[in-house]
């Protein structure tokens, strides 16, 4: 198990296969990231329920924003140009979750409450780990109390549709169905090559199945106590 | 080690777009309650910066 502390100065003296999943990991962290508004901003923005809405919005998508230009920043900085994924159309994120578009409230509120919460999960990842500038950037207060906000937003607003009963409890089922299996398979496979050499490297923390049950027990305890129903965990899923 | 080309430049524009973002919903949440065209312009703003992120055409942005 590698336990270096590398710094920016010494990114080119580590192994090949360090420096190229750290080259991976922070490429698809900045396209999560930016992948986020590009799929609500376009309809969200303009038809949120309300003003105040619009401004969360706004506000969210400026978080995320940031959030992508750390990631460009230390990816740039080991030679990396991420700006292909500012570009790029929602098809072809690297992540499955960032390939559509989200065009309802109830889908933007659930993507807040799981999606969301899986950007929190992955940012954890990078707590404590070997390199350091990415260290720095998530244990800086700011992007988990971040994140955390965007989740905390959406799960209130998936709770109050719940609530609501009805139409608006069916509308919010529906899109906890649709986003519940894309939130698990954001974990990758369980038995993941590549995931244990992250952990080998000191880059991530958990293997991928933890993770994922982690983030399965978080979430069905919330899930259950909207009084909704759970999705069948399998189906549809890419990963396992 | 080299840092990818337009690194930086990619950085202080993003450092632009999102505080342009932030001023505006600073200008237009206090608003809500007691002046619409405010917090209408506000919106306007924040959309219009948005728009242009969304559209991605970054060449355009660094040259």
């Amino acid at each position: 198990m590698f336990t270096d502390k590398v710094d920016l100065k010494d990114f080119e003296k580590q192994d090949p296969e360090y420096q190229d999943l750290l080259r991976r990991v922070l490429a698809i962290q900045a396209d999560c990231e930016i992948g986020g508004p590009n799929l609500y901003v376009k309809d969200i923005l303009p038809n949120a329920p309300t003003k105040l809405d619009q401004l969360i919005v706004a506000r969210t998508a400026a978080e995320e924003m940031d959030h992508f230009r750390k990631m460009a920043r230390l990816a740039g900085d080991i030679g990396v140009d991420v700006s292909y994924t500012l570009s790029r159309p929602n098809q072809e994120r690297y992540v499955e979750a960032f390939r559509g578009q989200i065009t309802t409230w109830e889908d933007y509120a659930v993507f807040g409450f799981l999606i969301d919460r899986v950007g929190r999960f992955q940012l954890e990842e990078f707590l404590g780990c070997t390199y350091l500038p990415l260290a720095r950037v998530v244990e800086d207060p700011d992007i988990i109390r971040e994140e955390e906000g965007h989740v905390d937003f959406g799960t209130n607003a998936t709770a109050e549709f719940a609530a609501k009963g009805g139409e608006s409890k069916e509308r919010i089922q529906k899109a906890i169905d649709y986003w519940y299996v894309k939130g698990l398979d954001m974990f990758g496979n369980s038995k993941s090559y590549r995931s244990e050499r992250y952990m080998f490297w000191g880059l991530k923390r958990r293997p991928n199945a933890v993770a994922r049950q982690q983030y399965k027990d978080e979430i069905d305890a919330l899930i259950l106590k909207m009084g909704l129903t759970l999705p069948d965990p399998n189906k549809g899923r890419l990963y396992t | 080690m080299e840092p990818a080309q337009n690194t930086e430049a990619l950085d202080q524009q993003f450092k632009e777009f999102i505080q342009g973002i932030k001023k505006a919903v600073a200008a237009g949440m206090p608003h809500l309650k007691d002046d619409p065209k405010v917090v209408d312009q506000s919106i306007a703003d924040c959309k219009e910066i948005l728009d242009v992120v969304m559209e991605g055409n970054v060449k355009e942005w660094l040259s």
